[in-house]
This record gives C-alpha cells, structure tokens and sequence, in this order.
C-alpha cells in the first residue's frame, strides 16, 4: 500500500504559489495512489478552486482566517488535526512554510514523517524571521526541502541543517506550442509590489535603446500610480503598456505573444514566470537573485546592475536567432520542472527517507 | 548489507552505553548496524548488549577476552568486521545526533570522498548547553582536495565525527595505533596523508558529551602518563608525516600541537604545583626545541612567552604567565621597555617580546594591572564579612596619584593601597559580603585625580576553599572562578526570602500576560479615542530613545531657550542616560511612554515613534529625520522590499502620520520625500542638528573624556551598518591592527559604529581606537575630529558643513550599491575625498591628508551644494518658527 500523504498550508485557498504549487502535487501523487490530504489551517476570505476534481481529500481546520486564532480556537483546532491524523496511516506531512512548521511539527504522530518545505530562497530568508525559524526548527524534522540545490546548499551551511534537500515546483502544464519570438514584445508578469522592481526593468528597457519594442506588464497592485510616473520619466511613457490582471488560462496566449520575459524582483523563491515562459519557449533576462532562478534562467545579471540588464534586454531583442537559441535551451532546461519529474523526485525523496 | 556501520567501543560504561547505542538506533539512517566494541568489561555491559540486541537485530557484539587498556585495539576489531562501505566510531559516553549517519552518508555519496568530516560540538550535561568546537573550520560545506590545501584542519584531529569509506581505509591499511591514548591525532594523521580529497560539512554530526562534576578528562590530563601519551602521539604524527612526503606541512601539524594541545594543560596550570609543572615541561621541553621558530612566531604572544617559558625551564615565571591565558587575561606582574618593544618580565629576551599585545600604551582608563590576592579569610567573629590582602602589580607605571576602591556588584568600599617593591601596592581590604551584588566579580579600581578609573578582577589560589557566609537573608559565597581562578562572589537568598525569586517570577509571569504589545496598543488606542491631548505637552526622542541628541536635540534647546510654555518629556531607552535634567524622562515601551504618546500634542523624533501607533487626532508631528545621503531610503531601503505586505504597509500608515518634515536639501526632496511617499508640507531651513556644526565650537573636554592625547589627531570612522548582518561588528571593516601600527604614532582613530551595530575593540588595537559607538553626541566627536572615515553613512553629508577632510572606505562598494543596500548615488563620482578600498591605501592617502584634501576642494564645494547649501545655523531657530510659534 502506498503511504499516506499530508500537505499543511497556513491557508490553502488563497491565490498563490504555494497553494497552487500544493494543490499541483496534491493530486499528481494522488493520482498515483498515495492517500493524500490538503490540510489549510485557516479558511481563506476568498477560496480559489485549483483542480476541479480533486482525488485527494481537503481538510480546513480554522473557521476564521489567519491571524483570528486563540487559546480557545487553538485547542479545538488542535483536537481536529489529532483527529485527521489518527485516522490516516503511516506516511509523510508536508509542511509548506515556517509558521506551519512551528505550528503542526509537535502534533504529529510518529508514524507520519514531518518534512519541511520552503518557498522562498535563501537570500529571502536571510532578510527575515524565517532563517532564524528555520534554523531552529527545520533540523529537528525528518527532511528539509528547498526549491534549488543552491538554496538547500546554503541552507545547510548558515542554518547548519544536516537535512536538506532540494526538489523544484512543477509547471502545471506542458505546452505543446511555442512562441515564435517574432513580435516586438517584453514581458514583465507579477503584482506591481515594491519587491517586484518593476521600475527597474522600466529603467532597463528604455536603456536597452531597441526602437519599435514594447514593455507589456501584467499584473495589479499599488505601485501602478508610481510606476506609470517611472515611465514617464524615463521617456518611454508610449512603449510601456500596464496590462492589469489577466486570468491565468490566458497567460499562455500572453507567452506566445512575447518575445523575451524580464524579471527583475528583488526577491524571488522559484519563480513560475520564468519556468512557464521557458516552457513556451521565450528567452528571459532576470536578477541572479536565488539559486531557483539560477536553475531556470536564460540570461542572468548581477542584482541590482539595470545597464547590465539593459544590455542583456537589448542582445535579445536586436537578435531573433538569438531569442530562438536561447528560448530553445530554456525549453529543454524547463522540461526537469514538468510534472511527472517532478513527481518522481517526490518519490525518490520518499525513497531516500525510507533508506 | 547495511549502509554504514557504526562502532561504538567502550570499557565498563554500561549506563551511558545504552545512551550511546539508542542515538544510533534513532538514526534517521534505518539501514545501519552498530558494532559494539567491548574492551572486556567488568560489569554488565554484557547483558546490556543483550537487551539491545533482543530490541534491534541491528546491533552486534564483539568481546575482547583482554582488556586493551585503550580505544585503538577494539576499533580495530570492529572495522575488520565491518559490513557496510561507510563506517564511523562513537565512543559509549558520547552520542550521536538524529542525522548524522544519513547527513554523511549523502554527502560521501554526493562527493565520492574518502571521508567526510562535520561539526563536533561539546554537550555540556550540567546545562544542556552546546559549543561547537572550531566553528570556523566547518563554516563551509565543501570538497578538500587533499590536507596540504587546508593544513588548518590538523585542528580536526578527531575520529568520531568523521565518516570514513571503508575501502579507503583497507587500501590503505590505516588502522588505530594500539596501547597509546589519543590514538585519533596519528590515525587521523595517517589519514589526512592517504586521502586525495575529503568533504567537510557545517552541521553538527557528533555530540561529545561532557559530564559535570569531577570529569575523567580533568583528572586524566593531570596524569604524567597522559602528558607522554599526547607527546608521543604528536610526535608520531610529525614522522608519519615526514615518511609519507608531507614534511612541509609538519610546521603546521606543530602549530596545532601549540595551540590545542599545550594550551590542554597551560589552561588549569595556576592550580598545579610547582613539581608537577617542574616534570610537565621537562616533558614537552624536548619536542618544543624541535618546533619550528617561524611556528612561535604564528602563535599568541601569551602563548609563546609560554613556551620560552618552558624551553627555559622557569617554572615559577611559567605558572605566573599561564594565568594570563585565560579569564581576565591578566597582564604580567613586570614588563621591560627597551627600544621600542615590551618584555614579559625583567629581562629583555627575544621569546618574551609581547609588544603585540600593546599593553603598554593604553589609555590610562583601559590599561592593565595585575591584582593577586595574597590571603583571603573569613573573620568569623564579625559575621559575613572577609578579609583580603591583595597584592597589585603595576607592570606599566601607570598608577601616579589616585584614589582607590573595590567594588562588588553595589558594593564599593574605599581602599589604601601601600607601596611595596617596585612597582607593587599591597592593599588591605575587609569587606562586608552580605552587602555585596547578587552575582558580581570583585574589581579594584584606581581613580586618577582626572577623573578616569581603571579596574581590573582580582586573582587568587585556585585551590582556596570557597567561602560561605550568611547575613542579611542570604547566604553568599567567594570562590576561584575559571582555570585562571579570579575572585567570584555569588549569593542567594535564604530563609523566607528564598521564595522571593519564585514570586518575582510570578509577578514577571502576570504583568507578561497583562503588558504584552498588543495590550499596550489596545490600551492606547482606548485612550486616543476618549482624551483630547494637551496642546502645550510635547514628547521628544531622538534614535529611538537612544539618545538626548540629534535635530529633536536642537529643537528642544530653542524652544527652552525661548522660554516657549510647553512641557517636555524625553523618551528614554533602557540603560541610557545624560538626558536634560529639566525635562520629564520616560522610559521607551512603558505604560508611561504609553500615556504620555496619547497626552501630547506635539511629537518631535528622529526616527518614528512606534510604527504601529496611530497619532492621536489633534496630536502634530515634527519628524526631523535623522540623515540624507546616498543610501536608499524608505521603500527603496531592502526591509521594505523584501515579499511581505504588511512592513509596507505599516510603513506608509506611519509616514502619514507626519505634519511636517525637515527638508535639509533640494536632493532631499527629491530623493527622501517620495521615496517615503510623503506629501505633507517641508521645513526647508537647513538641519537643526547641524547649527552645532555649523557654529563650530570645540566642544570642551570631549578629548580629555576620551582620552586623546594632546600631540594626536583625530580620525572619526563612522561606517553604517550592513542590512544583513546587524549587531555583526562586520561593518568595521577597515584592519584596526594595520592602521594602529602605520599610523598610531600621530593619530587616534575613535570609532562610532552605527547604533544597530555591535563591536568589542580588540585588547590589542585598544592603545589605537576609542569606542564611541554610544558615546552621547555624535556632533562633539565630529566637532573634535581632524577629518572623517566613512563608508555609506549619511554622517558624511552632515559632515560636509565643518569643510575638514573626509576618506571613504568602500571595498564592497558593488556588493553594498547592487544588492546589500542599493544606493542613489554613485559615491565615486561625487565623494569629496578619496574612495579606497585597501587599509594599505587608506594609510597612503591619511600620510598626505593636507594635499589630498587640496585637491578635492572642487568637488568638496559641489558636494556641500548639494547636500548643505541651506546649513547657515539658525535651522533650529527657523523650525520652532514654523512649527512651534505658528500653532500657539
């Protein structure tokens, strides 16, 4: 029989990597037999339905949202998970983040393995409460999983962990078209947040100095006001088109329309922007900002360095040979992230587990 | 066949046997087996086996019918019959932790290494605490190509935190040396020579369990035999090193020798007796006379004046210099000056040269002396008190005319000290314990008629019995402390009262649940809603509470110098002081601090009261700001980029809680104000902070306070801090060591490190730098300066308005401008002083200092434009204008 599986997330429901990643795995395992459950500490104010017919069972512990709990809620919900874990057999739980870390690690009952999981990078830990909370917590559990060989390397040497591991996210699905890289196009996609630093690649791509391209961004949030300004006085107010939200079953129509995607985030974990791209074949420029974006990368430039980026921008966009040279090897490089790999890897991991 | 075998040896330990076997049981790692290597015990180690063998198939049992008489012989045994490629060795008293065996095993196979080393730390039972041995070695997860690539690591001369690739040890035939102790330094040797590569990881892998009480190890080292068996274990290794082509590398398996394995028995050498150290270095002096010259010049002067010590066969100097190793690191009782070098003891000798330490040259509040207590007693008839006589050693010739004490704790008693020999004082000292600290060392201090005070701890026998007195409801006692054995007093209540910890604790306990931060803010925004503030109440603070100091300073001093009818309250942090005596104090978080925020109608900071408090309605903010410069600021500033919302947030609610902002330049505002965000109006008459600068008086005894000496000038390094490794000490980056010695003769360098940084001057640097990081007015130390160090610090713009030189020290400039910080402006291009990136440049630009600044006056005059161009000294003046006259 094959073992039971837990997937914890402080809130499963939510828009998000995390979740979306979580639900990905969910039901590829499940649909490989294991008894796999999606547990979400906290009711999400606006619940997402990732698959539309889920083969693993789902679990919501809290009726509140995050941040609501006390004592009282806590044991109750306690006495919920205790219960969840009871009836289900001997396996493993994956715990998706430090907060759930720290919150089920104790709850567990021996037969389930604990195993950590981590979506941020090193570098984004480092900046924050997680390296410290990773630090004393994830060593204590039977794996930690982190999103890049660079990052579960540099976990393990300043967070002294003696169990890393590194498994990617999975692309959801595999394109089988792919983007002719011939429309005057740079994509940038993300929440217009300060983290993305989306001013920067409005910075790189009025130095690139290409005539007759286009910046598409996608995506909403506070910074629009800001970085409409950002164009305009960079001088390519006409060349930058704020895009707003675009529902994620029509990103693969944006991706065949693009011709280079720019990333240039402050911080990112694995980013699905640079994998899905890749995926349709388009070449990318990014911040070396984690060891995920490392693994899946086209072109990479120091963090921070907008002329290097510039210059990496403008080497694509002059060049359409270039953009299919490089697009092609990020397709094949991409092909680890599909989802049965991915799953495989889930299962040598277990396999690594039982040793 | 299992994965890995582990051998755990061990002789007549039953109970802890059972410990070590169980830790291997729990090994993340299932597929294992544990060889138990018995060296013939007589006890019931045997039935123990059986237990453990009944419980697990995994464990098998291997019996010496003779006892060995160490570890090699059963280890041996056990790897002859070992069945797994990988093996370690854990001893029965120690453990090993959850994923060693899996840790080490992934990477052996990951790296295709001979061995893998990983981090052993000691476990100390009495308090559960953990210390990992060498850090520095395991920092790095990584491959070695070979020892000679990292001979350093003879300092890992372990075998139980190492997992080994058994074919590797059978080619090469590397077994344990039987019936000598510390058969691990000539097998690890041997080892080191046969691997082509190794892996070292960062993680702790072995827990060497250290038992309280009367250890074997404290009792062992004691032993002449034990002494022998390290010589010759050294020895061995330096042949076996000899014989396998690794000569070059024998200077540094020696230069480990000295400082772990000498250093073994110099550490508790004040408690041995002068036979026992006679016969020590009659033991080591042989192998010491073949160590390599240029390896004593590698070592710690202490450490070397040690072994010349022992080379010379002066056991009474060596048991005086071993006590300086360790504890207070006292200095010794006599040093000679000649030609510029320092001499341990009367003599000048070569080996004793300690002129590195500087000891010499230290300011007279930091300088060293040597105080040992000569007899210590209880006078019973007086109840708790003792009596001490100290002898004090003044080795520098600092000591002129003073006045002296001992403290302990709150306790301070007035002591005379008597001349004696050369150099000497003899003090009697009776003090009353019952009224000392609850935990304190005794120090003597010696108050110079200036003002200044040197103290120092207070040696004595390490064999004194410790004494116990009651008195006053306690019960306190007076015991050696550390090998170096300094006096330490501690005490606890008796009687009733030995209940007073638990209800402090219950109180802590209550007022924990009841004054928690969101209690706090709950109370007070209650409060905001219901009580109008006071118009004429106004709350002041500087740095957080940090400091009476900054623009919050200067506005205060006008508006008290105007006579304006306000009430002032100064926010004050824990522990900091010289704040004005005419203003109400609170302290920073407290239920007053609370009261007053939500009473007062006007908010004069620095920096920003806490974040999450909104302004009460009515209530008009001065936010003053603390520094401009090139640094990125607000939502640029990397804590506000990072991928969470609710920082940005919390951010933007408290800027728009401001009514007015200080806006000291055109690039201010152009840079600081929308990068915050904020929209409200701005103060554009110049820096209050800066009309000190401005005016520029020398403020008076600021040198004296710090003791500069009058023929040196004045050199301010100011770095700011790193975002990533606050509280580090890395942004002193500069090498201390280097400037001190090219250029201690004509300046001092005082040192202001950034308030969220945290450094401890080197004692040997000590004669050169003069921390300032706390000192209370940043403008008095630039107003005494003679030019400026800095890196990114905003320090620099202010600095800009006294006209005197500044230097930039910018070696991670790329890795500070892309990623550690971001930055608006590109320092190179505008600094008005030279940018250099080497400690060796930086002497060479500070040598021709005049000429430099000469030929920076351009760009000095386009930076002050920039940044200063509205400083003309009545900022304060201007501000309390606007904001404080305006509104009455």
């Amino acid at each position: 029989m094959s073992p039971s599986l837990v997937f914890a997330c402080l809130d499963a429901d939510t828009l998000g990597g995390i979740q979306q990643v979580t639900h990905t795995l969910a039901q590829g395992l499940a649909e490989r037999g294991y008894d796999v459950h999606v547990i979400g500490l906290h009711r999400a104010t606006d619940p997402f339905a990732y698959v539309a017919r889920p083969r693993y069972r789902h679990h919501v512990i809290n009726r509140g949202p995050m941040g609501s709990e006390n004592r009282l809620t806590r044991k109750l919900a306690d006495r919920r998970l205790r219960a969840i874990f009871d009836s289900i057999g001997p396996g493993y739980a994956v715990l998706t983040s430090p907060g759930v870390v720290t919150r089920l690690a104790g709850l567990l009952p021996e037969r389930i393995s604990p195993i950590g999981q981590y979506h941020g990078s090193y570098e984004h830990a480092r900046g924050s409460w997680h390296l410290g909370s990773i630090r004393r917590h994830y060593g204590g559990l039977d794996q930690a999983v982190f999103l890049s060989d660079d990052d579960a390397w540099l976990f393990s040497e300043h967070a002294l962990l003696p169990n890393t591991w590194s498994l990617p996210n999975p692309l959801a699905c595999w394109p089988d078209t792919i983007s002719s890289l011939a429309k005057p196009r740079v994509l940038g996609v993300g929440r217009l947040e300060g983290v993305k630093r989306f001013d920067r690649l409005i910075t790189a791509f009025a130095r690139s100095g290409v005539p007759g391209w286009e910046l598409h961004l996608i995506g909403d949030g506070v910074e629009l006001e800001r970085l409409r300004a950002h164009a305009y006085r960079e001088g390519i107010k006409g060349q930058v088109v704020f895009r707003g939200r675009v529902p994620s079953a029509e990103m693969a129509a944006e991706y065949l329309d693009a011709s280079v995607v720019g990333l240039s985030s402050e911080h990112e974990g694995l980013p699905l922007v640079l994998a899905e791209a890749a995926a349709h074949g388009v070449p990318s420029v990014a911040f070396d900002v984690s060891g995920g974006v490392r693994s899946i990368a086209g072109a990479l430039v120091p963090p921070g360095d907008v002329n290097g980026f510039a210059g990496a921008l403008a080497e694509l966009m002059r060049s359409h040979e270039e953009r299919r040279r490089v697009g092609a090897a990020a397709r094949s490089r991409v092909e680890a992230l599909r989802l049965d790999s991915v799953l495989d890897r889930w299962e040598s991991l277990f396999a690594h587990l039982r040793r | 066949m299992p994965d890995c075998t582990v051998v755990v040896i061990t002789y007549n330990d039953a109970a802890r046997l059972r410990r070590a076997v169980r830790s291997v049981l729990r090994q993340t790692l299932r597929d294992l087996e544990v060889i138990v290597a018995d060296d013939a015990s007589t006890d019931e180690t045997s039935e123990v086996v059986a237990e453990l063998r009944r419980a697990d198939p995994r464990v098998r049992y291997l019996r010496r019918e003779v006892n060995s008489g160490g570890c090699g012989a059963p280890r041996n045994d056990a790897l002859d019959l070992a069945a797994a490629p990988y093996v370690m060795f854990l001893d029965s008293d120690d453990e090993l932790p959850r994923h060693a065996c899996k840790s080490l095993l992934t990477e052996i196979e990951r790296t295709g290494a001979d061995f893998v080393s990983g981090q052993i730390s000691r476990l100390y039972e009495w308090n559960g605490r953990l210390e990992r041995y060498y850090p520095r070695l395991f920092a790095r997860r990584r491959v070695v190509e070979g020892i000679r690539a990292e001979p350093e690591l003879f300092l890992d001369s372990f075998s139980t935190n190492k997992l080994f690739d058994v074919g590797f040890l059978r080619r090469n035939e590397l077994r344990f040396p039987e019936n000598l102790h510390y058969e691990d330094h000539v097998f690890t040797t041997a080892v080191y020579c046969a691997a082509e590569r190794f892996a070292v990881v960062p993680w702790v892998v072995y827990h060497w369990r250290r038992a309280s009480g009367a250890n074997s190890i404290s009792l062992s080292i004691k032993e002449m035999s034990n002494v022998r068996h390290r010589l010759e274990a050294a020895a061995i290794s330096d042949r076996i090193l000899r014989e396998h082509g690794f000569a070059d590398l024998v200077p540094d398996r020696q230069h480990r020798f000295l400082l772990q394995d000498l250093r073994v028995y110099l550490n508790p050498m004040p408690s041995r007796d002068a036979v026992w150290v006679k016969e020590f270095a009659s033991i080591v002096r042989p192998y010491l006379e073949g160590v390599a010259p240029e390896v004593l010049d590698r070592i710690d002067p202490m450490l070397r004046v040690c072994c010349h010590l022992i080379l010379a066969d002066r056991i009474e100097d060596l048991q005086v210099a071993a006590r300086s190793l360790n504890g207070p690191q006292a200095p010794p009782r006599s040093a000679v000056r000649h030609a510029g070098r320092t001499y341990w003891g009367t003599t000048v000798s070569p080996g004793l040269d300690i002129t590195g330490l500087h000891l010499a040259e230290l300011p007279y509040s930091a300088s060293r002396l040597r105080h040992e207590i000569t007899e210590i007693t209880e006078i019973t008839a007086a109840g708790s008190r003792v009596r001490l006589t100290v002898r004090t050693y003044d080795p520098f010739g600092v000591l002129g005319s003073f006045d002296a004490f001992l403290r302990c704790g709150s306790l301070r008693v007035a002591i005379d000290p008597q001349p004696v020999g050369e150099g000497g004082y003899l003090s009697e000292i009776t003090i009353d314990l019952a009224k000392a600290g609850p935990k304190a060392d005794p120090r003597i201090g010696f108050t110079r008629p200036d003002g200044h005070t040197t103290t120092d701890r207070l040696l004595v026998d390490p064999a004194m019995k410790p004494i116990t007195v009651r008195g006053d409801g306690r019960q306190v006692t007076v015991r050696a402390e550390g090998p170096a054995a300094f006096l330490r007093v501690t005490s606890r209540w008796t009687g009733f009262r030995s209940h007073l910890p638990l209800l402090a604790k219950a109180r802590r306990r209550v007022l924990k649940q009841v004054s928690t931060p969101a209690m706090k803010l709950r109370a007070y925004k209650a409060l905001i809603r219901v009580l109008p503030p006071r118009r004429d109440l106004a709350l002041f603070e500087a740095d957080c509470g940090k400091g009476y100091t900054g623009s919050p300073r200067a506005v205060y001093e006008e508006v008290r110098r105007r006579g304006l009818p306000l009430t002032a309250v100064w926010s004050v942090a824990r522990g900091r002081a010289n704040f004005p005596a005419d203003a109400g104090l609170v302290r920073r978080g407290s239920w007053r601090y609370i009261w007053t925020m939500a009473r007062a109608g006007i908010w004069v900071d620095s920096h920003g009261f806490p974040l999450d408090y909104p302004k009460p309605p009515g209530t008009r903010y001065l936010q003053t700001w603390h520094g401009q410069g090139i640094k990125s600021v607000g939502f640029d500033a990397p804590d506000l980029r990072a991928d969470f919302a609710k920082p940005r947030e919390t951010w933007r609610a408290a800027v728009d809680r401001w009514d007015a902002l200080v806006c000291p330049s055109t690039e201010f505002s152009r840079i600081f104000v929308p990068s915050n965000g904020y929209t409200g109006p701005l103060l554009r008459y110049g820096t209050p902070r800066c009309d000190a600068l401005v005016r520029g008086q020398t403020p008076q005894g600021v040198r004296e306070r710090l003791e500069i000496p009058e023929d040196r000038k004045v050199l301010l390094y100011a770095p700011t801090y790193r975002d990533q490794a606050k509280s580090s000490g890395k942004s002193v980056r500069v090498d201390l060591a280097l400037l001190a010695e090219e250029l201690g003769e004509e300046w001092v360098l005082v040192l202001r490190t950034h308030p969220v940084e945290r450094f401890r001057v080197p004692q040997e640097v000590r004669h050169f730098v003069r921390p300032a990081g706390s000192y209370p007015e940043i403008n008095d130390l630039m107003l005494i300066s003679d030019a400026l160090l800095t890196d990114y610090s905003s320090v620099m713009c202010d600095y800009a308005v006294t006209g005197r030189p500044m230097l930039f020290f910018i070696d991670d400039w790329d890795d500070y401008r892309l990623a550690e910080r971001g930055v608006y402006h590109d320092l190179r291009e505008i600094a008005p002083g030279p940018c250099v990136t080497t400690t060796a440049e930086l002497v060479a630009r500070v040598r021709d200092l005049p000429a430099v600044h000469r030929s920076f006056a351009a760009k000095y005059a386009r930076f002050r434009r920039m940044w200063c161009h509205e400083e003309r000294g009545n900022a304060s003046a201007r501000v309390v204008d606007d904001f404080f006259e305006v509104a009455r």
